[in-house]
């Protein structure tokens, strides 16, 4: 079947006014110039609205999303639960002098429902919260020194930025480890050589970074790790940041069969509305108490009201192996697609989050032509990142992506007659 | 932030080997070496780098190493040879006392050319050709001061450490382009084309190119609406960007 084309002529007048008064138009993570939109003239620039597994661009263009907002988007824009609850929270109150009551029932929710919360710490994004857990191991163990996994992104604080990037001063990160993941030895060379002063290991539940295959640990790995981690009085945090909640409602230390000391909630814990959550064991109640750290807008009581119903609906709806059954039933499609083209497209990560790479070339480029020609006929897809099932994609939608996806193979196909396989 | 043995390398192969173009590029340069019997000149630095710049039928080539050459200038650091750059330290050969009359006139007269490209007025711009000549210039010099900084420079190395093998092609759209070519993290810049690439960062035109160079425009804003192409393996480019940044320190 062959779909007709989209135009972004309105994203591209739109980003030209935006660039005039807005750093880079759309900067981080939701700009075009994270490498995720190659090439970007194929890519919306901004949206006009959402619904469900959907949203708008400012030309008219429909997508079903597979980015979900880069995570957020949980159980579909505009969720009629959590939206009603936010409202009715709206109503009471939000931003208030004495925080609403709502904070101490959704600090019990995600206590009964995070396996290794003994309390929660609240605030607006995931950085606040990975900060807040660095900050809590040294605070803990009176140490400096902090392991991350190599390819880790853990938000933008400087401590956990990279010496080369722009504003970061070698002081920022004269304390940081780095270690290869799934590399036990080194790990245990790293504090032998270390012993003593290291404060903490934070690193994601498995290795989904961008622009390569993710990799999904063992959870002999992590027992390992935890084992390493008591031996030597590290604090074990997990960056739940992105997998939270998709892999499993009770964390993905859960899932991995092993229980954090800190564990950083953000993205899909309110289905859009903007609030974080630093959880951890009793042990470091007491020290996160002692923080200097707040914000104007960590205790307002609308995002509570929305993380409620949200995590009550995703416990309803049992998001993670709903995710984990339509992941596969998508990925299954787009790989079988491909290989009636002679593609090679290889799924990694979890269902929920999968990764996709066209291993043709070994250049990218193939992929990246694939994945704007499924943007351009109503598939966001990035192009170099993990993506997002929401729990309001129907099957209708997963065919319909196949079917596009399978379109955008044979036009790229078409594209190359110089590849045989192709043909 | 910056350091003089890396900076000693761009001066080397980045502003001296920036002479290659400009005898390529300029009829003036050309005009200069008329006439002249071929003449290399090598120069070696403590503790730094060595080249030799070769100068037959108006044209330069430049060569690591200076084992075989007519007139050696040796620089006991790499802050002395970084003051020639400067103007500030007055090399002293200590082989080829005889040519000495081609490093006062023809050396320096290529060197005096060069500065002016490489540092324009406003004025110099609007001449078409001088403007492209400076742009090309200014391109290759950028390309081969982001090898030695991934090669040299403390954070360049860390940026190189996550750069997979492969070619990198930098090019301007009808214009001129550039290989980096990437093995175990060394980087090497070839002022040509590549035939393939693993990735690759296109700019639209040679005015945005300038305006690049110049810092008047942004280049994330260039990528957002697509004067700026990059493709392929992108991890490659995002560090080569890390670099890109710490060229403007060492060339400012």
């Amino acid at each position: 079947m062959s779909f007709p084309t989209y135009k972004n002529d309105k994203s591209s007048e739109l980003y030209a006014r935006a660039t005039k008064v807005i750093p880079s138009g759309v900067y981080g993570h939701l700009g075009p110039a994270e490498g995720q939109f190659i090439p970007v003239q194929k890519w919306p620039r901004f949206s006009e609205k959402a619904k469900g597994a959907y949203f708008w661009d400012v030309d008219g263009n429909r997508y079903i999303d597979y980015m979900c907002a880069y995570g957020p988007n949980v159980l579909g824009y505009g969720d009629p639960d959590v939206d009603k609850a936010a409202l009715a929270q709206l109503k009471l109150g939000n931003c208030t002098t004495s925080p609403n009551k709502i904070m101490v029932d959704c600090a019990e929710l995600l206590v009964d429902t995070v396996n290794s919360a003994d309390w929660a710490f609240f605030a607006k994004n995931g950085n606040d919260v990975t900060q807040a857990a660095i900050l809590t191991a040294r605070a803990y163990t009176h140490r400096k020194k902090i392991i991350f996994f190599n390819g880790f992104y853990h938000g933008v604080s400087a401590v956990v930025q990279k010496i080369d990037y722009p504003g970061i001063l070698p002081e920022d990160v004269a304390n940081n480890l780095y270690v290869p993941w799934d590399d036990i030895d080194g790990l245990k060379k790293v504090i032998e050589e270390n012993k003593g002063e290291i404060a903490g290991l934070i690193a994601q539940p498995y290795d989904h970074g961008n622009f390569y295959d993710n990799k999904i640990s063992s959870k002999e790995f992590w027992q390992q790790v935890r084992k390493l981690c008591d031996d030597n009085g590290i604090i074990l945090i997990i960056d739940d940041v992105r997998a939270g909640f998709r892999l499993d409602l009770a964390g993905s230390d859960h899932y991995f069969g092993f229980k954090a000391d800190l564990i950083c909630f953000c993205k899909a814990l309110a289905n859009g509305y903007n609030m974080s959550a630093l959880c951890g064991r009793e042990f470091l109640k007491s020290t996160v108490s002692g923080l200097s750290y707040t914000g104007s807008y960590w205790m307002s009581a609308v995002p509570f009201a929305a993380c409620i119903a949200c995590i009550n609906k995703m416990k309803k709806l049992d998001t993670p192996k709903l995710f984990r059954e339509m992941g596969t039933k998508l990925t299954d499609g787009l790989v079988a697609a491909g290989k009636e083209h002679g593609f090679d497209l290889v799924v990694s990560g979890a269902p929920a989050l999968f990764y996709l790479r066209i291993a043709n070339d070994d250049s990218m480029l193939l992929h990246q032509e694939w994945i704007a020609e499924c943007v351009n006929r109503g598939v966001f897809f990035a192009s170099h990142h993990n993506h997002f099932i929401n729990a309001a994609l129907t099957d209708e939608d997963i065919k319909l992506t196949t079917e596009i996806a399978e379109d955008a193979f044979s036009v790229v196909a078409k594209n190359h007659p110089e590849i045989p396989e192709l043909h | 932030m910056k350091d003089a043995k890396t900076l000693a390398y761009i001066n080397l192969f980045g502003i001296l080997g920036a002479l290659e173009n400009l005898c390529e590029l300029d009829e003036g340069a050309q005009e200069l070496l008329r006439g002249k019997k071929p003449i290399s000149i090598g120069i070696t630095v403590k503790d730094g780098p060595s080249a030799t710049l070769t100068f037959k039928n108006c044209r330069c080539r430049m060569e690591e190493g200076c084992d075989k050459c007519d007139v050696k200038l040796p620089f006991s650091s790499c802050e002395k040879f970084n003051g020639l750059i400067d103007g500030t330290t007055t090399p002293i050969p200590s082989k080829g006392f005889t040519h000495i009359g081609f490093l006062l006139k023809q050396f320096v007269g290529l060197t005096d050319i060069l500065t002016k490209y490489l540092r324009p007025t406003e004025e110099d711009l609007k001449d078409e050709k001088f403007f492209e000549i400076s742009t090309k210039i200014m391109f290759y010099l950028i390309t081969v001061a982001i090898s030695q900084i991934a090669n040299h420079d403390e954070i360049g190395k860390f940026s190189a450490h996550l750069v997979p093998d492969g070619i990198i092609e930098m090019s301007i759209k009808d214009s001129v382009g550039a290989t980096i070519r990437v093995k175990d993290h060394h980087f090497v810049t070839i002022k040509q084309k590549p035939q393939s690439y693993r990735s690759a960062m296109q700019f639209s035109d040679i005015h945005l190119a300038r305006d690049l160079f110049d810092g008047k425009v942004n280049a994330v804003a260039c990528i957002g609406d697509g004067s700026i192409e990059m493709h392929g393996m992108i991890n490659m480019i995002d560090n080569v960007n890390r670099i890109l940044d710490r060229v403007g320190l060492y060339l400012a």
